[in-house]
């Protein structure tokens, strides 16, 4: 492995750092003034997320006398970082950053609990009750759309692995280029709309905003947490609401792109735009939070069943 | 004499000197803590650097060792002595033994001195790990028998070493009953093989058995060693004494149960299987084993879940993780194979560490009792880094070993179903969301004995003396190391292995002779395919460690060039109404939200499957052992069936 | 580096939480009707906040009874700096037809230094966006005062 200069453009500019967090925040501000405008309201300006943020970072950090330091302050970071290279192993079409020969599938499940975890350890180490009940919510969200999402995967693995199965992007990818975008096969379309309904779970919006759920518990695991390390976790959920889309991109809506790399990430991060717009926007604004209950119910029966259909479809070669 | 002609005799020696051990523990250790503690190093430092040598010698250099204990061997074509055959499946389990033995050791120093018996205690313990060694390293099948009897008792012995803790005795004699149970079965398994084939050498019996699974004696044979073994790994349904031994041994024997005594079990299921009756070529058989595999996983997982000891809990966990093994193993395919050894390996690693973690725990707090602790994390930061180290290893995040092991078994799982219908995709989802409710299971145990609310009566706990940390802190790096260095740890350690379970030929022909296997397997032996199937399967951890280094690094520069107007970070010197936590204006009360209370919304939703559970274990022995004979009767019913 | 920046930030995104200490509910209400379509609080950034850590704004209404008291001032205490203190209605400023009453220890300037104050019983939704805008442009004011003050 010899170090290519390349990769720290990969890594700092696109699709790392600065594209995850100036996508995520301008994601999260057009998800909020279209989530708006469906109310009837003018809404906040586009940038309000990244004010969100920077006004986070200047605020005082308070570390409860309860909390474990290190933790209370590790645990954003590195929900942050794991969130960046799992968007760095996703492929753009044909453009790999690091993805082909780095990371498949599985990594990329295990990648995306990081953030989760992370979000439940520095809960947990903030020391306060509300925290310890969020927590138990958030993980008990992160069952219920594991399920499916698992579902989902292995059955868009099998479908582009042609006579066999695969678990590699690069190979999905390479299939969606030959045979066309994975959703423009009928027997994936419910694995599409059950993917589109995790997305949701997995970022934490309404209505499966549980962990979360300010009205009830006080932010759950993010109770005690105020200033800079707060203002990360913002930034988490913002990339993580891109990481999600892109996943969502990168498997059901690959293609052969354009050839420039440049007009290719545009043309993703439209994709991006639109599948945040059907996932969360327009679920966000019609429905209200279900119960913890509720959530796991809907997902182990519902959602998983959707994609246990593509599933078996696409098991026998349909 | 050059360290090749010394090296054949260290199985037999590695053996040996940890039972001459446990004789000079009993004889000169009674009085004087020093000199015992000292014997049972002494013996376990030796089996250990034997182990080593032999590990070298086998995996590394791909030699077998065939050594002829008082050179009694074979004489026309039959063997009529004892037989010890190393080839690199039984060095690496003779590896997992040894490290598991020896940090439990160092641990014990320290973690046993405030329990009266010492002696015994030493005693049992190399008792215990001479015989796994032995089982692991014998090829003999009614010396494995021996090693069985005196693993099982010492076993009893050491689970009721508390025995002024509730619960200790009773433990024990389910053990006692469960335990003879298994070696009942294996014997008579055992008796049927040797009136069939007149020998007890395990290559021997291998090459007369190669065709000879169409003969009912032999399918009885196979049920009952299946269920013997199957006894000895704790796998759903012989777990229930797994539970409550392991919650009431000391937390370095429990280390030693889950780390070796069940790998024997596992040890015995691969031998038996894939070697003596060469039956995991049937799609029966396998179907069997991942049944198994897949209900150890999600039972195991599922009752951990709903546990408040800690120790119990790991307990359910060590049934649910060899799930993962048993399932990965019975595929029967190289790569299945390999991840199983793999993961068996990271139990190993991160389970032992686990189990020293909640002794440390106990040895700090004297109990572990999950809804009675909290805020452990500033009293104990060494220990809680620890536990966070092997809980993501066993939930299998990225970059620990967990990970890769589990990673390697989907891929295999995966693959199967291909070419094996599409029940094996169920398994592959099973043992997915095993993994995140692993997870949850272990978030709990972090929520409720790290962080939370801190107790009044912890106020004076301490960190765990250095001679219990360090034990705890290498395998920990060496769940990192294994983790992250996975390709090199595959070609080094796990391809021999796999190997030496997927070529019988060369196992019958290194203990009685070339050519023996062609004499008498001839067309009736068994090819498995051996060569290591890659799925699409990509992981590289170092790229993933370079990106998060370089982020990292990224983000501390632009933190501190944001310094200047970056709000102050506020320390809490002491528990005023700023630094208190949000307790909706009141003064924050000891209100830690303790295990029992978190998941509620997936509990509430498998309420009846809880119920159901709940009623099978219901701490009655007599059900237990039901549960054991109906089992054997499945097995030998539907195997008569199908084969 | 990014001083400006994050003052100016500071008033784009003015996080509320609200006390209630022992209000009749009618400020209450009306805040609640600041953030719905008609008056659309969110436009200047405004959001409810569930926890006092993430709070810029504290916004308390009703005139402080003595058995909340503390909660409230140990609230307030528990919000990070910068911070600003908004009473809501004529009551926590002075006590409003409560005044005098056995059970009030109003009106809440007398234990913490309170931002602005919105006065009406009830306070008019277009007062109280007016007001919360000041208290913003407040909270920009204090943080470039925190930068230009050393924050070591």
């Amino acid at each position: 492995m010899t170090f290519d200069p390349m990769w720290l453009f990969y890594i700092l500019v696109f699709p790392g750092v600065l594209f995850c967090f100036v996508g995520g925040t301008l994601l999260n501000g057009l998800d909020r003034k279209i989530y708006a405008k469906m109310q009837k309201r003018i809404g906040p300006p586009i940038a309000q997320p990244f004010y969100d943020f920077m006004k986070l970072m200047g605020k005082e950090t308070i570390i409860p006398y309860e909390a474990n330091r290190t933790v209370y302050m590790a645990a954003p970071v590195v929900g942050f970082i794991a969130l960046v290279t799992t968007m760095l192993f996703l492929p753009i079409f044909g453009f790999h950053a690091f993805g082909g020969v780095n990371a498949d599938m599985i990594v990329i499940i295990y990648l995306l609990t990081i953030p989760a975890v992370s979000l439940i350890v520095g809960g947990a180490a903030s020391g306060s009750p509300y925290a310890g009940v969020g927590l138990s919510r958030e993980m008990v969200a992160v069952i219920s759309y594991e399920l499916p999402l698992v579902i989902v995967l292995l059955a868009v693995g099998r479908k582009a692995g042609g006579d066999g199965v695969t678990f590699s992007l690069k190979a999905i990818a390479d299939y969606q280029a030959a045979n066309g975008a994975l959703i423009s096969h009928w027997s994936m379309i419910p694995a599409a709309l059950a993917m589109l309904l995790v997305v949701p779970c997995e970022v934490g919006s309404h209505p499966f905003d549980v962990a979360e759920a300010e009205t009830e518990i006080c932010e759950g695991p993010l109770v005690e947490y105020s200033g800079a390390p707060l203002g990360v976790f913002k930034l988490n959920y913002y990339v993580k609401q891109l990481v999600c889309s892109a996943l969502f991109s990168a498997l059901f809506l690959g293609g052969k792109g354009t050839g420039m790399v440049a007009l290719d990430a545009v043309i993703f991060y439209l994709e991006c735009f639109v599948v945040t717009f059907f996932s969360t926007t327009l679920i966000r604004a019609i429905t209200a939070r279900l119960k913890v209950e509720q959530v796991f119910k809907f997902f182990w029966t519902v959602v998983a069943g959707l994609a246990l259909v593509s599933l078996v479809l696409a098991w026998y070669g349909l | 004499m050059n360290f090749n002609e010394i090296v054949v005799h260290f199985p037999a020696l590695a053996t040996m000197v940890l039972f001459l051990g446990a004789f000079l523990v009993t004889i000169f250790g009674g009085k004087n803590r020093g000199v015992r503690v000292f014997l049972a190093m002494l013996a376990a430092t030796c089996s250990f650097v034997m182990v080593l040598c032999v590990a070298k010698y086998v995996i590394i250099d791909g030699n077998m060792i065939t050594y002829w204990l008082g050179n009694w061997s074979p004489v026309k074509d039959y063997a009529i002595g004892i037989g010890l055959e190393v080839d690199a499946l039984n060095a690496f389990f003779a590896l997992l033994v040894t490290v598991t033995t020896y940090l439990s050791g160092w641990y014990s120093i320290k973690y046993m001195s405030r329990d009266e018996g010492g002696d015994y205690y030493y005693t049992l313990y190399l008792m215990l790990s001479g015989s796994v060694l032995g089982l692991v390293l014998t090829g003999d099948i009614f010396n494995m028998f021996v090693m069985i009897e005196i693993m099982t008792f010492a076993c009893v012995a050491l689970t009721a070493f508390r025995n002024w803790s509730k619960g200790s005795l009773e433990a024990a004699f389910k053990y006692l009953v469960l335990g003879s149970l298994g070696s009942t079965c294996t014997l008579s398994g055992i008796a049927l093989l040797y009136a069939q084939a007149h020998t007890l050498n395990m290559a021997q019996l291998s090459a007369f058995l190669s065709g000879t699974l169409n003969q009912p004696n032999v399918v009885l044979a196979l049920a009952l060693l299946l269920t013997g073994f199957g006894v000895k790994s704790y796998c759903v349904p012989f777990h229930f004494v797994a539970a409550d031994a392991y919650q009431a041994a000391p937390a370095s024997v429990s280390m030693l149960f889950s780390g070796m005594v069940n790998k024997a079990g596992v040890y015995g299921l691969i031998r038996v299987c894939y070697i003596i009756f060469q039956s995991m070529g049937l799609s029966t058989v396998q179907t069997l084993l991942v049944a198994i595999g897949t209900v150890s996983m999600f039972v195991g997982v599922t009752m951990a879940l709903s546990q408040h000891d800690f120790k119990r809990l790991l307990a359910f966990h060590s049934i649910s993780q060899i799930g993962y093994v048993i399932t990965a193993v019975g595929l029967g395919t190289a790569l299945g194979v390999a991840g199983g050894l793999y993961h068996a390996m990271n139990h190993t690693l991160f389970k032992g560490l686990l189990f020293l973690c909640a002794g440390a725990v106990y040895y700090a707090t004297g109990t572990t009792n999950l809804d009675k602790m909290g805020g452990l994390s500033k009293k104990m930061p060494q220990t809680c880094l620890i536990f966070l180290i092997a809980a993501f290893s066993i939930s299998g995040l990225p970059p620990f070993n967990g990970f890769v092991s589990k990673w390697t078994i989907y891929q295999a799982v995966y693959e199967k179903a291909v070419s094996g219908g599409i029940g094996y995709l169920f398994v592959a989802i099973v043992a997915l969301i095993t993994s995140v409710l692993t997870l949850a299971s272990f978030i709990k145990v972090t929520q409720s004995v790290f962080f939370g609310h801190s107790r009044e009566s912890f106020r004076d706990v301490k960190e765990v003396p250095g001679s219990m940390l360090v034990p705890m802190w290498i395998l920990a790096i060496l769940c990192v190391v294994t983790g992250v260095w996975h390709e090199q740890v595959t070609a080094k350690l796990l391809t021999p292995a796999t190997n030496a379970v997927m070529n019988v030929t060369r196992y019958v022909d290194e203990m009685m002779g070339v050519g023996y296997a062609a004499k008498y397997m001839g067309a009736n032996e068994v090819v498995y395919s051996s060569e290591m199937v890659t799925a699409g399967g990509i992981w590289n951890p170092w790229t993933w460690l370079m990106l998060f280094g370089i982020i990292l690094v990224a983000f501390v520069l632009v933190s501190a060039m944001g310094k200047s107007g970056r709000g102050k970070v506020i320390d809490a010197a002491k528990s005023d109404d700023k630094h208190q936590v949000f307790f909706g204006g009141e003064v924050a009360d000891a209100s830690a939200v303790v295990g029992s209370d978190l998941f509620w919304g997936f509990r509430k939703n498998f309420s009846g499957y809880f119920k159901v559970l709940g009623g099978i274990h219901s701490g009655v022995v007599n059900d237990y052992a039901m549960w054991a004979v109906c089992t054997l009767a499945v097995i030998i019913v539907y195997l008569n069936v199908v084969l | 580096m990014f001083d400006k920046l994050i003052s100016k930030s500071a008033g784009k995104s003015p996080w509320l939480f609200h006390i209630n200490a022992g209000s009749c509910n009618g400020c209450d209400i009306e805040l609640v009707a600041v953030l719905t379509p008609r008056y659309d609080a969110e436009r200047l950034g405004f959001r409810l906040a569930g926890t006092p850590r993430h709070a810029d704004i504290v916004v308390v209404s009703g005139p402080l009874t003595a058995q909340i008291k503390d909660r409230v001032l140990r609230t307030i205490e528990q919000v990070p700096e910068p911070r600003c203190i908004v009473t809501l209605g004529s009551c926590p400023a002075s006590g409003n037809v409560f005044k005098g009453s056995y059970s009030v220890v109003g009106p809440l300037s007398k234990y913490v230094d309170v931002d602005v104050d919105i006065a009406g019983c009830a306070a008019k939704p277009e007062t109280i966006l007016l007001g919360l805008h000041k208290a913003a442009q407040i909270l920009e004011e204090k943080r470039a005062a925190m930068s230009k003050g050393g924050n070591k």
